[in-house]
């Protein structure tokens, strides 16, 4: 009994010292990435995602590991929101991941903070491969010269719609409609199914608030960090949207909020929405409706402000393993067969070589068509600077408190120029 | 037996009946022999008791100081705080959704309190007479505040209480149509409400014990002089438990100012934050809200400092109002 008591507390104060050593590694800000005595590096790779990400990352995880030996990648993965307060925490103890998923929104935010690794560093010297990506991507991760982040997939907005309720209704979805049009069709719809409503109320995305901008040649950032659009213009933006919510035509604000998680069209309360293409993908596993993407309607017939956005992978600036990171990276939007596994998980891939490794079917190849139609209308992207991400919570979050008649809207837009200034500001 | 009488006395009670702190210095060693017996021991105390004083200083005291002072500062997690003297603290009193936050937490606090210690109350008078089964049902009912805390609960309740869920659906067959409770922004709060409500159990257990300690002759006198049930309660019960009631009250009340998993799990923080319509922007998640996702820690702190300001003033109410209504056996003697 002594002896395996002794031998208990011996593993006991072992156990303790690991635990004490962890923190100390912890507290210098290297925890779990450094190298060991057998030459072989760990990196850390965090992103955010659902499960059916999970699965297919962790298979390229593998075959890295396998073509790089003297790797290792650990990863973590957690939800959109969730995710973002995590690094947060982790970067402000200086203990970001290494190497993570970042998206266009968040570049200035975390850049302007030099959080982020420059890549053009590790580029010049071989370790990750410029070269191959699609047209419009090459400089998606540049900001003022320096290469904070690497696409691996990219996408566009769309208008997702029903196409049996549209064409009960009689209305087609075509090339260069007009925002006039998508109502009156909205409300045709309304009036023929009697299950749908015409559309979601997306007058709180901002995504799509920027495109109507753009299409009058403003934007919803300017190039000085600013709010690209006066009060007048919010109040007009919203209060349309409103009108026809009013008249019953769009989901009601009570209905939309009691479907979430789901969106108000992948629950079947709503004939159309607007969202990211490759959203497509999560609503086929939602709904067994069958959806459609169509053009964007634009206010001149012509022009829809359409752009590419991108799912990147970043580094970070504190990273004891650059080149290691750097070299992740590159196999990640280059590797033929990593295109093969994630498909359009994260948008259609940005290098050629993975684009053409990967045969898209089913929903996949939808959102592969669409992309093509739209190619030739995109423009670039909207600047995006530090406090956007903010700035774009408050703006869902005020609109739906004006879809939901819980505020004037004149209080509403006043609010959200208060928040997304101040979130601007800083 | 080598252990010394002042090991006993320390310890455990002496056969004889003298209660430990009562131990005569008689009944120690010779002085000498003792001092360094209750100098080692002294030492072996502090020395026992040292993770606790590094645990205080370094996980309690020290970043109760940091906060305190970044509560004064603009500090973005990144860059160097930078000191901004009361102008948090003016700001908070600026910010509609800080107001929203103080509204939804006082509703939660000030209906959720009450309801769970009327539930515990009720539940433990059921449950203090002896029988069949009293074991299993004590547990089955102190099982949810067990696993209350954890996240688990709330994706639970929030699968209850879902659009076309299992509440939505039995509602219907009567007629009352909500729809998913947790994205109403008028049920979102109630919701919330319930599921403390049915985390009972800890204040169960401690009015279990406190019904316990009222001696019975009090009920048999009274029930000789013709007193019913309720009278019985109100005359008997309540003032006999009302330490007890007065212990829970404190408790529950400072627990549920700082109400946070629960109500960010039920909203669902990946799509919602503060629920529809901010109707569960419950202080400790608007708190986590400016200081994670905004990176305004500095406000955050603030925050935090008016929450803690919030439940000393309750604390110091409530002490100052137990004159009038808590009974302590020792003041009747």
């Amino acid at each position: 009994m002594g002896a395996g008591r002794w031998t208990a507390r011996a593993r006991g104060v072992r156990a303790a010292a690991a635990a004490v050593a962890a923190l100390g590694l912890l507290a210098t800000g290297c925890g779990g990435g450094s190298g060991s005595g057998d030459g072989k590096v760990t990196i850390r790779y965090s992103w955010w995602g659902a499960k059916d990400r999970a699965e297919l990352i962790q298979k390229t995880v593998k075959l890295f590991e396998k073509e790089h030996p003297n790797i290792k990648v650990k990863t973590d993965f957690s939800e959109y929101t969730d995710f973002w307060s995590k690094f947060n925490t982790q970067a402000a103890g200086g203990n970001a991941p290494d190497v993570f998923q970042n998206s266009y929104a968040f570049l200035r935010k975390y850049g302007d903070k030099n959080l982020l690794l420059d890549l053009n560093g590790q580029a010049d010297a071989g370790n990750l491969s410029l070269k191959g990506f699609r047209d419009g991507l090459e400089k998606a991760g540049d900001i003022d010269g320096k290469l904070l982040g690497v696409p691996v997939g990219a996408n566009t907005f769309a208008f997702f719609y029903n196409p049996d309720s549209y064409r009960k209704a009689g209305v087609t979805v075509k090339d260069g409609w007009t925002w006039d049009d998508f109502f009156a069709a909205a409300k045709k719809v309304r009036k023929s199914d009697g299950t749908r409503y015409g559309a979601s109320d997306n007058a709180n995305v901002m995504y799509l608030y920027d495109l109507y901008l753009r299409q009058n040649g403003k934007a919803f950032f300017t190039k000085d960090d600013k709010l690209g659009f006066t009060k007048d213009d919010l109040a007009e933006w919203w209060g349309r949207w409103q009108q026809h919510a009013k008249a019953d035509e769009l989901v009601p604000g009570k209905k939309s909020e009691q479907a979430k998680p789901k969106a108000s069209i992948s629950a079947d309360l709503s004939a159309s929405e607007f969202t990211w293409d490759n959203f497509l993908v999560r609503f086929a596993a939602e709904t067994k409706t069958t959806l459609d993407l169509g053009p964007i309607p634009t206010t001149d017939g012509k022009r829809t402000g359409q752009y590419l956005s991108s799912l990147m992978l970043s580094g970070s600036a504190r990273t004891q393993h650059p080149k290691e990171v750097a070299q992740f990276i590159d196999f990640m939007t280059h590797d033929p067969e990593v295109g093969k596994i994630m498909g359009y998980n994260r948008g259609i891939p940005a290098t050629t070589a993975q684009y053409d490794a990967y045969q898209p079917q089913g929903v996949d190849a939808k959102i592969a068509a669409y992309e093509k139609s739209v190619s030739a209308k995109l423009e670039p992207i909207t600047p995006h600077p530090a406090g956007a991400d903010v700035a774009e919570a408050a703006f869902l979050r005020i609109y739906a408190q004006v879809a939901l008649g819980q505020t004037s809207m004149g209080k509403a837009v006043d609010q959200f120029f208060n928040e997304a200034e101040s979130a601007l500001g800083s | 037996m080598t252990p010394t009488t002042t090991r006993a006395a320390d310890g455990v009670r002496p056969p004889g009946g003298t209660t430990p702190g009562k131990a005569t210095p008689g009944t120690r060693p010779a002085p000498a022999a003792g001092r360094r017996q209750g100098r080692r021991e002294t030492l072996a105390g502090y020395l026992f008791l040292t993770p606790w004083c590094v645990g205080i200083l370094l996980l309690t005291l020290g970043p109760m100081l940091v906060s305190l002072y970044l509560a004064f500062t603009d500090y973005n997690l990144f860059d160097s705080p930078k000191w901004i003297g009361f102008k948090n603290f003016q700001d908070l009193f600026a910010d509609d959704r800080w107001w929203t936050s103080v509204q939804v937490t006082l509703k939660y606090v000030l209906i959720g309190t009450p309801l769970k210690l009327a539930v515990a109350l009720a539940v433990a008078l059921l449950l203090v007479k002896p029988r069949k089964g009293q074991g299993f049902y004590r547990s089955a009912f102190y099982a949810p505040s067990l696993i209350g805390a954890s996240v688990s609960i709330g994706v639970v309740w929030r699968a209850i209480f879902n659009d076309d869920a299992v509440v939505d659906k039995s509602m219907s067959l009567f007629g009352w149509d909500v729809g998913g409770w947790i994205g109403d922004p008028d049920w979102a709060l109630p919701t919330l409400i319930t599921l403390t409500v049915w985390q009972f159990g800890a204040p169960m257990v401690i009015f279990l014990a406190g019904l316990k300690q009222v001696p019975g002759e009090l009920y048999e006198a009274a029930e000789m002089d013709g007193a019913g049930r309720w009278r019985r309660f109100r005359s008997i019960t309540l003032p006999m438990i009302s330490p007890v009631l007065f212990f829970n009250l404190l408790l529950e009340l400072i627990h549920s100012f700082q109400v946070f998993t629960s109500a960010v799990v039920i909203a669902g923080s990946g799509t919602n934050t503060g629920g529809p319509g901010d109707s569960l922007l419950v202080y400790g998640w608007y708190l986590y809200e400016q200081g994670f996702r905004n990176l305004r820690m500095g406000y955050a702190a603030a925050m935090a400092w008016m929450l803690m300001l919030g439940i000393g003033l309750v604390t110091a109410v409530l002490f100052k109002t137990q004159r009038g209504w808590v009974h302590y056996e020792e003041d009747a003697r």
